[in-house]
């Protein structure tokens, strides 16, 4: 699902007005061979172009040859790809420029060696990228082998901004690239991850054991395990502001990547994000008028009717008119009508003795009407 | 508490430990004086001079709005443009209120952003607020309530009606979804400059001194409040990133001039791309420090725990809100709000709340419960 997500984001590019999606994949030491985020890139370049026919790539090479890239891709697709060669003489030690490639090498690699100047950098990008959607491809994509390599040349700031720029020019898309996270500081790593909209990590599965303390043999023989599988965490900042979480397990056979999903990751963002929090006992307006809606079992509803009670032997106001008079048993009929019965039960309350007052048993204060 | 107009106001209490109730602060000499504050000031508490957020939930958290003179900081999250809301809001209510405003930011086209700003909702139930609150009033006067006790009856014992007018000038509902009115975008006392090419901030400082110039150059008394409003001040995109020490003189240097002035400046800044250092130093510049976080999408754990987390854009925490005048530190009763859109259309910030626990499920209660608690989180309040 993550590379599933992944993909068809980067090939969709963005809204009108918006800046193309970035996604920037993670590299670090622990997961071993760190070829592990290279297949990735690998994999997603070759997924890329073979998801249709529009989509294009100018890859930006440091790392590896631009041939080897060539080699990676089917002959069908060297039409959609233009590469930047910036491995074979990033620095320009060879005084003379290359002699005109021989006809079988192709066409689709252009030498740069001028890495310093930045902004030629960038023309040469959005030339290739013009002449890719010359040929038809509306949509490109500019992948850069590795950022790492860029900010050998080039101070950070002037490296965000080509990215930025590139972000947001229409003739790009989408972006993706690569970086070590060892081998800056923190802060670089995460200002590439401010200006990108997904960021992807490999994690090994097994942890390295920690030295110090005891029992090693047993991790040790389970670290076998990182050589092929790894953690990919990814998280993508949605249009809508909230970030998904996505934790997934990559498998690397024979050279190819496949990525299946780990159902008992939970995420534990909740308990470092909010505070405690408590219920919330306000009421609402229409919880207010619904509580002033019921009917209480009460004397006096406080609406100014005077109920009378059900007495058992004399009601309320019989007492006051004629309080020597004794009423035995039963009263009319209607006078047991009273608040104390609801429509579909009664209540039948005989008082214990004459003497005591109405109400005595209860809060004389209970009838007061405010 | 609220006093009528032409009362003396009496002290607020210096024991008053919480400012979430407006009643508790009441505006000094409000109509005698009231002519000669320039548009969109209030006085609040201790004879301090605030103007709004834009947003009335979060003016009435800090006890009245953003201080004048004083700078309000806001840590960005690197996934969420929250952000960018406090500040459209701010803006907005500046133009409406006709106060120069002055905005930079990382972009090529910083005026572009002028045209995300939201208009104010039209008022209908002008006339309907009026008559609730003389009812209000009325109770009152028959029931006399101890003053510790007012702030548990919410906002309906609040201001009167002459303070509810002015109330409605003061601080407006912004309609997100609305854009501002083009003629109020086109008035001369809007700049906008880009930070992004900028190799150093001498343009950013000199721009800010002449804006605050232009302020004090109309009539004394009677001078406009200014915002201005920088966005992403440390972007990594700027020239001047790597120039931690530049970037602080520079904002010490906007304190500086903003306090010698009738000017509120809000900057808005990603901490997490600074060392940490250096994020602490920015930190502690600021008067008044708010920060907001985004929250993970479909997150079983926080839909559990919290009502309304479908309407929840992200949460705002306050960690530092501005004083003036005055010794006693602000204790708010809680620190991190919700932020949502209500009715897609209007800011607003509400308190966090649990979610009632299902009966079934009984054990949720006990074990969010006691997570919440061992695992201690910073943002206690």
């Amino acid at each position: 699902m993550a590379e599933g997500l992944i993909v068809r984001s980067l090939r969709d590019g963005s809204l009108p007005g918006e800046h193309a999606p970035a996604l920037c994949l993670e590299d670090s030491l622990p997961s071993p061979l760190a070829s592990h985020s290279h297949a990735v890139f690998r994999h997603l370049l070759t997924s890329l172009l073979s998801t249709g026919t529009g989509t294009a790539v100018v890859l930006v090479a440091f790392h590896r040859s631009p041939s080897f890239y060539l080699s990676l891709l089917s002959p069908t697709f060297h039409n959609s790809i233009r590469l930047l060669d910036c491995y074979s003489d990033p620095l320009a030690w060879k005084p003379n420029h290359h002699p005109p490639p021989p006809s079988h090498s192709p066409q689709n690699i252009t030498l740069l060696t001028n890495l310093n100047h930045l902004p030629h950098f960038l023309s040469s990008i959005l030339h290739l990228a013009k002449d890719l959607g010359a040929q038809g491809h509306e949509r490109v994509t500019v992948a850069i082998d590795s950022v790492t390599h860029m900010l050998r040349h080039a101070p950070l700031p002037s490296v965000l901004q080509l990215l930025t720029n590139l972000r947001c020019h229409e003739k790009i898309s989408s972006l993706f690239w690569l970086i070590h996270t060892d081998l800056h500081e923190p802060k670089v790593i995460s200002s590439f991850e401010y200006i990108s909209t997904m960021i992807a990590s490999l994690q090994p599965i097994v942890q390295l054991p920690d030295y110090a303390n005891a029992n090693i043999s047993a991790s040790i023989t389970s670290l076998e395990e990182n050589y092929s599988k790894a953690k990919f965490n990814l998280r993508l900042k949605r249009r809508n502001g909230r970030v998904k979480l996505l934790c997934e397990e990559l498998l690397i056979e024979q050279g190819s990547v496949k990525f299946s999903s780990v159902p008992s990751v939970s995420s534990v963002v909740a308990q470092n994000l909010i505070p405690k929090v408590q219920f919330n006992i306000q009421l609402s307006d229409k919880e207010r008028m619904d509580r002033a809606n019921v009917v209480l079992p009460f004397e006096h509803q406080g609406n100014g009717q005077n109920i009378e009670i059900y007495d058992g032997r004399r009601s309320l106001s019989e007492s006051q008119n004629d309080p020597s008079s004794i009423k035995i048993g039963g009263l009319s009929e209607q006078k047991r009508s009273n608040n104390n019965k609801s429509e579909k039960g009664e209540i039948h309350y005989i008082r214990d003795s004459d003497d005591e007052q109405p109400d005595s048993d209860e809060d004389p204060d209970d009838d007061l009407d405010i | 508490m609220a006093t009528g107009g032409g009362q003396q106001a009496r002290p607020t209490r210096p024991s008053s430990f919480s400012r979430v109730s407006s009643s508790s602060f009441s505006p000094a000499s409000s109509s005698s004086t009231s002519t000669s504050l320039p548009p969109g000031v209030r006085i609040g508490a201790n004879g301090a001079a605030f103007v709004s957020s834009g947003i009335p939930d979060l003016d009435r958290i800090l006890g009245g709005g953003f201080l004048v003179r004083s700078v309000v900081m806001v840590m960005e999250d690197a996934d969420a443009p929250h952000h960018l809301l406090l500040l459209r809001n701010f803006m907005s209510q500046g133009i409406v209120h006709g106060q120069s405003v002055l905005f930079a930011g990382p972009t090529k086209e910083p005026r572009s952003f002028l045209g995300t700003l939201p208009s104010p909702v039209v008022q209908k139930e002008g006339l309907k607020i009026k008559h609730d609150v003389s009812d209000v009033q009325d109770k009152e006067k028959g029931l006399r309530i101890a003053w510790q006790y007012k702030k548990y009856f919410g906002e309906l014992t609040a201001v009167d009606s002459h303070n509810r007018d002015k109330k409605q000038e003061y601080s407006s509902d912004f309609d997100l979804r609305k854009p501002l009115e083009r003629q109020l975008l086109n008035s001369q006392n809007i700049e906008c400059i880009s930070t992004q090419d900028a190799f150093d901030l001498s343009k950013l400082q000199n721009h800010c001194l002449t804006f605050v110039s232009k302020l004090s150059l109309k009539d004394g008394i009677n001078s406009n409040a200014g915002r201005i409003a920088i966005q992403s001040l440390c972007a990594p995109q700027c020239g001047y990133f790597e120039k931690d020490w530049d970037m602080l003189s520079f904002i010490r240097s906007l304190r500086a001039t903003v306090q010698s002035s009738n000017a509120v400046a809000v900057i808005t800044f990603p901490a997490s791309v600074l060392s940490n250092s250096i994020s602490k130093r920015w930190q502690h510049l600021a008067d008044t420090l708010l920060s907001v976080r985004a929250i993970p999408d479909e997150d079983k754990d926080l839909a559990k725990l919290l009502t309304g987390y479908q309407d929840m854009l992200g949460f705002l925490h306050v960690h530092k809100v501005a004083q003036f005048n005055s010794q006693v530190p602000v204790i708010l009763d809680a620190s991190t709000y919700s932020l949502k859109l209500q009715k897609r259309k209007s800011l607003v910030l509400e308190r966090l709340n649990q979610a009632p626990v299902e009966g079934s499920s009984g054990v949720s209660y006990a074990t969010s419960g006691s997570c919440s608690s061992s695992k201690g989180s910073l943002l206690d309040f």
